[in-house]
């Protein structure tokens, strides 16, 4: 029973979101404001529950750990944004939060930057190396400002320019093939759950 | 009557969207209901994922984290990704956990569990073949991801049942990375990169990533140089992973590329339970979505074309 009632409000909520298809409507916005509003209402008392209670309540309170006090203060000094006049308070405990920053840089250069530099300087035996070294190679020269793009040097750079084409192309490609994943997601459901069309 | 071609294609670029969306939704629905068996190829990332998951069958001391970082607007695509790997380590018994730091995130990590272990009829235990650590705060993941380099249970402290980790019978044989040797990271975002910039770098812990379409032509660069393991991307990587579990999972074989090569698997097969088979049904339909939007590119391109030539035309 709950499962049906549950499929039910389901597949209204859904065609009221595809209402926005055809154009703006009062059900697209009433679904649009009932997701915001149940989201928020599902996160608050699971963040209450899953955060304050364990890591405030239960060791200030129930195992005398006062040191949590200056962290939780810390934390408490956010409320302040809302206020015109003490809103820099809050930028303290965002200084402690960007202190992580410090521990992100060399592991970041290690993981984004070192590692990375090594795969494009290998030996140059197969096709893959080589178009790899010729992307690299040609869109550094593309995004060097300092050389006008004209002449040799700009035909160089435009073979970088194709190379970063191909590369939104497929992030496009990808893109759209995500957003028609979604589309099946939604009519599996309606067509599977709802109306047990597929089986 | 060349005067009518013009006014055609004039027409078909100015056709309203809605009859493009009306199209497009024929093309995705026929194909739902009208089931064909289409071939799904294998590529190297899921497959290099697969054989590392696989190499945990049975060893105490080796298992798997899956994180489950996205709510449910991505689940078409993550979810049967999700499944499918459950699916796996319950039949190869293979250990897993499961942990996520969104609210949101944390009825799906249920739902899956409950869809693999009751679809597939596995007598698997919480606790004991699998542990669920549920919803930690975001504000911890950082936390608990560089925590569970050291110690998994004093990093993960409970877990969704507020059991104490430490206690539990699956925590027996594990301690660290070291153990807890492969993480998959299930994302509409970056935060596979945050596991590779602090668990890669600084534990030198596996990291697979099952992520959305959007997100895989970013993370590619991670695969080249080794720091992913495997990768599912979108509704493809998990329609791929469902087939290998359908071929080598459920049959109790070890992964085989001339198996692969020669075996058939028909979706229309009643006996695979259709949440097994979802990504695969979804990609028929994804199929005859993307010809159809090629059909409407060329179209619309053409329709630029003659327009153009026939405005030069005009102007003389």
């Amino acid at each position: 029973m709950f499962g049906t009632i549950s499929n039910i409000v389901a597949a209204f909520l859904t065609l009221c979101i595809f209402s926005f298809l055809y154009k703006d409507n009062p059900f697209y916005k009433f679904a649009e404001s009932l997701l915001v509003g149940v989201s928020m209402g599902y996160a608050i008392p699971l963040v209450y529950e899953n955060a304050f209670i364990p890591y405030v309540y239960r060791p200030i309170f129930l195992q005398n750990k006062f040191l949590i006090i200056i962290p939780t203060l810390m934390g408490v000094l956010y409320i302040f944004r809302f206020s015109k006049n003490l809103s820099w308070l809050s930028r303290y405990p965002i200084v402690f939060g960007m202190a992580i920053v410090g521990m992100f840089v060399p592991m970041s250069l290690n993981a984004r930057v070192l590692v990375q530099m090594r795969s494009t300087m290998l030996p140059l035996d197969n096709i893959n190396t080589i178009l790899i070294f010729i992307g690299v190679v040609t869109i550094l020269m593309y995004f060097f400002f300092s050389k006008e793009h004209k002449g040799t040097y700009g035909k160089i750079s435009n073979v970088g320019i194709w190379y970063m084409m191909v590369g939104f192309g497929a992030s496009f490609g990808y893109t759209v093939m995500a957003r028609i994943s979604l589309l099946i997601g939604r009519i599996q459901f309606l067509l599977g759950e709802c109306l047990g069309l597929i089986k | 009557m060349s005067n009518n071609n013009t006014r055609f294609w004039d027409r078909m670029q100015n056709l309203d969207r809605r009859y493009i969306y009306i199209v497009v939704a024929l093309a995705i629905i026929i194909p739902l209901l009208i089931p064909f068996n289409s071939k799904t190829y294998i590529t190297e990332p899921v497959e290099n994922l697969y054989k590392k998951v696989d190499s945990f069958t049975d060893r105490e001391d080796r298992a798997i984290l899956m994180c489950f970082m996205h709510d449910a607007s991505t689940m078409p695509e993550l979810f049967p990704m999700e499944v499918s790997i459950l699916r796996h380590c319950f039949e190869r018994n293979i250990k897993v956990f499961t942990i996520c730091f969104l609210p949101t995130a944390a009825p799906l990590i249920d739902y899956a569990i409950n869809t693999a272990k009751e679809v597939g009829g596995f007598d698997v235990k919480s606790g004991i073949d699998y542990c669920n650590f549920g919803y930690k705060p975001y504000a911890l993941f950082l936390p608990i991801l560089l925590g569970m380099g050291e110690d998994i249970a004093e990093a993960v402290e409970t877990d969704s049942e507020g059991r104490k980790v430490e206690n539990l019978e699956i925590m027996k044989d594990l301690k660290n990375y070291n153990e807890l040797n492969l993480v998959i990271d299930f994302s509409a975002s970056a935060s596979v990169q945050t596991w590779i910039t602090y668990a890669r770098v600084k534990f030198g812990a596996n990291i697979g990533a099952g992520i959305t379409a959007v997100m895989a032509a970013e993370n590619y660069p991670f695969l080249q140089t080794g720091q992913l393991v495997g990768m599912l991307g979108g509704l493809k990587g998990a329609a791929e992973y469902e087939k290998l579990v359908d071929i080598f999972a459920s049959n109790n074989v070890v992964f085989s590329k001339e198996i692969v090569k020669e075996t058939w698997i028909p979706i229309t097969d009643k006996q695979i339970p259709y949440q097994f088979k979802i990504a695969r049904i979804g990609m028929n339909a994804q199929s005859v979505a993307h010809i159809m939007i090629i059909v409407f590119i060329i179209l619309g391109n053409i329709g630029y074309f003659v327009s153009r030539k026939s405005k030069n035309k005009e102007l003389g």
